[in-house]
């Protein structure tokens, strides 16, 4: 199944079922969002945490083979950056379509700081930053 | 509200993606990735178009060589063609992204190093596809409602003042993606497919965005 075709309907199938299950388990929803990060309610850590169990099971079992990746410098800043917009806005890159899908207006404005914020780092690493390629999409 | 999924069955659909994905197209699940290319579409449509002409330049000189090992015989040890494809370094531009080092479903010894990125169009199909996911189950949940705030939560832990609270969004969308791109990708990239595939790239940074929110929000809730 590696057709251009088939491709964009595997990509249809993982967003639909990706925005139905997040907003479902709860991840659009702000004080949901602030339970978890505050450890009062551990339902959605669960959630995350179980699925990357299921998936190292699954990968381990169809030998998914391990790439050690590399930890460049722009790791860990651009981990706390995001961290912190997560925090604050309640929005990863998915989360906020499914908040305007479930009637939150303003999250759009989330939206649009994604947007800003993915052209700034772009911008930024070819003037500034200048890390290897993989960093920022460059 | 009360009526979300439990944690198994959380669980067990964002895996179902993550594996699912991987599976069918062969590639690495990121939201942030797709996220990035259609944000800079234009130099993505361009760098496929390029794609695509290496792609045809690649078969021609294949059949070429075919065509000329027919007729005189194989080349003699040693040598070398005049002319090769072009690549991406000799047109005097990048190519689009590296080609993801992510291991293929499956293992064994196919690699991706030949791969191609999925097409843009996929991409963009991606994002909306997460917001008719997301709509569905508002609607089917009866959660759907139009409103012009983030919820009682968010007004009583970060800001009850609409002004401000167009800021903070802001700020928290710039942050995101900034720092999603900065680091490589997002909770999906980088949380789901790449600490299901224990790379320590993905586990350090799952850790640190995941400890960064916990500060974060423990000052919101706490102190600010």
């Amino acid at each position: 199944m590696r057709t251009r075709g088939a491709i964009i309907f595997a990509n249809i199938i993982a967003g639909v079922v990706l925005g139905y299950t997040v907003a479902n388990i709860g991840f659009g929803d702000y004080g949901e969002l602030n339970r978890m990060f505050t450890f009062q309610d551990l339902r959605m850590l669960f959630a995350f945490a179980g699925a990357v169990g299921i998936i190292v099971v699954v990968f381990a079992l169809l030998r998914v083979r391990r790439t050690p990746g590399r930890i460049h410098a722009g790791v860990i800043p651009g981990a706390v950056l995001f961290g912190t917009g997560w925090a604050i806005s309640g929005g990863c890159p998915a989360i906020p379509i499914v908040q305007v899908a479930t009637g939150y207006v303003p999250a759009l404005v989330t939206l649009v700081g994604v947007v800003v914020g993915m052209r700034l780092c772009r911008w930024a690493n070819a003037r500034w930053f200048h890390l290897d390629r993989g960093s920022c999409g460059l | 509200m009360s009526n979300y999924w439990p944690w198994w069955l959380g669980a067990i659909g964002l895996a179902a993606v993550t594996i699912n994905y991987t599976i069918t197209t062969d590639r690495s699940f990121g939201v942030s990735s797709a996220w990035d290319r259609v944000v800079h579409w234009r130099r993505e449509r361009r760098f496929e178009r390029m794609e695509e002409q290496v792609v045809d330049n690649h078969a021609l000189a294949a059949a070429l060589a075919a065509a000329t090992v027919e007729q005189f015989g194989p080349q003699p040890v040693g040598a070398r063609p005049h002319a090769s494809a072009p690549s991406f370094a000799s047109c005097g531009d990048e190519p689009p992204y590296p080609v993801d080092p992510e291991p293929t479903a499956g293992g064994s010894s196919a690699t991706v190093s030949t791969l191609r990125q999925a097409p843009l169009i996929s991409q963009a199909a991606l994002l909306l596809s997460i917001f008719v996911g997301g709509w569905v189950a508002a609607v089917t949940s009866g959660r759907f409602k139009i409103r012009l705030d983030m919820g009682e939560a968010f007004s009583s832990i970060v800001t009850g003042n609409r002004l401000h609270m167009v800021g903070v969004l802001f700020l928290g969308g710039i942050l995101v993606g900034f720092g999603t791109r900065l680091a490589g990708g997002c909770s999906s990239g980088h949380g789901l497919s790449g600490c299901g595939r224990l790379r320590p790239v993905s586990l350090v940074a799952t850790a640190v965005f995941f400890g960064t929110a916990v500060v974060v929000s423990f000052l919101l809730w706490k102190v600010i």
